[in-house]
């Protein structure tokens, strides 16, 4: 029989394993969910960390590092324009159609709680 | 020889235009915070849209596009269905990320315009340019550019501007872009006998002749509507007209003391 920690997992692990790779591996912090979402809600932005961090309201020191991420995990794509470092959403469609379903799934309490007990162990 | 018009599809405004701006030109929509500028930008955004085959962007400094989709379907305007079709875009966007864009070619802007084939633009706001240069010569530099740089894109634009007054004469430094803009479009509250009205004013419009009346306006739950002019006040740009003689002498006799 599992023990408590392996029965947890195992609940917490029951949704789209899509999803479920998507938050253990891209969406692993609370910012970048944040993010990933003003990006879904805002496809067509295209601005600076500084900007973004305005938006979105939080410090662009916490922010910046985080989009960084997102880029290299190819969630946002980032260019350099006039000396300024641009994130936008990646145009790849099977990532903005993922990234869709996890929004949706959000709607659901019960993913929620899945989702941040997967954030939470990624920060540990 | 009538020359081609991009109309608005305010009814009222596009009679005073002579049936609307003329193609690829930048025409600035200044006014107080709640006298409808966006309203109208999003007015011309949808006719073109709807009416014209006209596919649009808006380009927007600090308001979500939530926000743009929430209000345009207040009005029965499903901006996000248009998007889905490719026939519109709002971009979200610093001033300074989308001047930098717009001077590099093949720039963002530029590729979104082919994309969707985009005929008009509403840059909401130009206020924000603000902080791009203190100094007034140099910001009407930097419009200059930015203006020129959408007509390149072959994009007809109406520039939101916001007056900090909220009645009253324009600020000194607003006629610096009043000059750069090929059309100004004035909304303006009006005090009359302690009521708030509306009125618009067509500033000018550069290469055409234009109806030059102050015309009440109202947003309705279809837009903007421009209705009769004033009649009987003078001093309506002030913000706190005065009647015509004709009105005052006419109003003496009818008053409980002249009686």
């Amino acid at each position: 029989m599992p023990d408590g920690d392996d029965f947890a997992t195992s609940l917490m692990n029951d949704m789209d394993p899509r999803l479920l790779e998507l938050i253990q591996t891209r969406i692993n912090s609370f910012i970048k969910w944040d993010l990933v979402r003003f990006f879904h809600d805002n496809p067509h932005t295209a601005d600076t960390a500084d900007s973004i961090a305005r938006y979105t309201g939080r410090d662009v020191r916490i922010v910046e590092p985080e989009l960084l991420q997102l880029a290299r995990d190819d969630v946002l794509d980032v260019e350099d324009l006039a000396g300024m470092r641009i994130y936008t959403l990646v145009d790849d469609r099977d990532v903005r159609e993922l990234i869709a379903a996890f929004i949706r799934a959000c709607d659901d309490r019960q993913f929620r709680v899945k989702a941040i007990y997967h954030v939470i162990r990624s920060l540990r | 020889m009538e020359s081609l018009r991009i109309p608005t599809g305010i009814a009222g405004l596009d009679e005073m235009l002579h049936g609307g701006f003329l193609p690829q030109t930048a025409n600035l929509v200044e006014g107080a915070t709640g006298t409808g500028k966006t309203t109208l930008g999003m007015q011309f955004i949808q006719h073109g849209i709807a009416a014209c085959a006209e596919p649009g962007i808006i380009l927007s400094f600090e308001t979500f596009p939530q926000h743009y989709y929430r209000d345009a379907s207040a009005f029965g305007w499903d901006f996000q269905a248009y998007e889905a079709q490719d026939r519109l875009r709002v971009i979200m966007s610093s001033p300074e990320v989308t001047r930098a864009d717009l001077q590099q070619i093949n720039g963002r802007l530029e590729a979104v315009v082919n994309q969707i084939g985009a005929r008009r633009v509403l840059v909401d706001s130009l206020s924000h340019f603000d902080r791009l240069s203190a100094d007034p010569v140099e910001l009407r530099r930097i419009t200059y550019e930015f203006i020129n740089g959408l007509k390149r894109l072959g994009l007809t634009a109406v520039l939101t501007r916001e007056n900090a007054a909220l009645l009253g004469e324009t600020p000194d430094n607003e006629e610096e872009l009043a000059f750069v803009a090929d059309s100004v479009v004035m909304l303006r509250y009006v005090e009359i006998q302690c009521t708030v009205h509306r009125a618009l004013l067509v500033l000018k419009l550069r290469g055409s002749d234009h109806h030059k009346d102050i015309r009440q306006y109202a947003i309705t739950g279809q837009g903007l509507e421009v209705r009769t002019r004033f009649e009987g006040t003078q001093g309506l740009m002030s913000g706190t007209p005065t009647m015509t003689q004709a009105e005052a002498f006419v109003a003496a006799f009818l008053s409980p003391d002249a009686r």
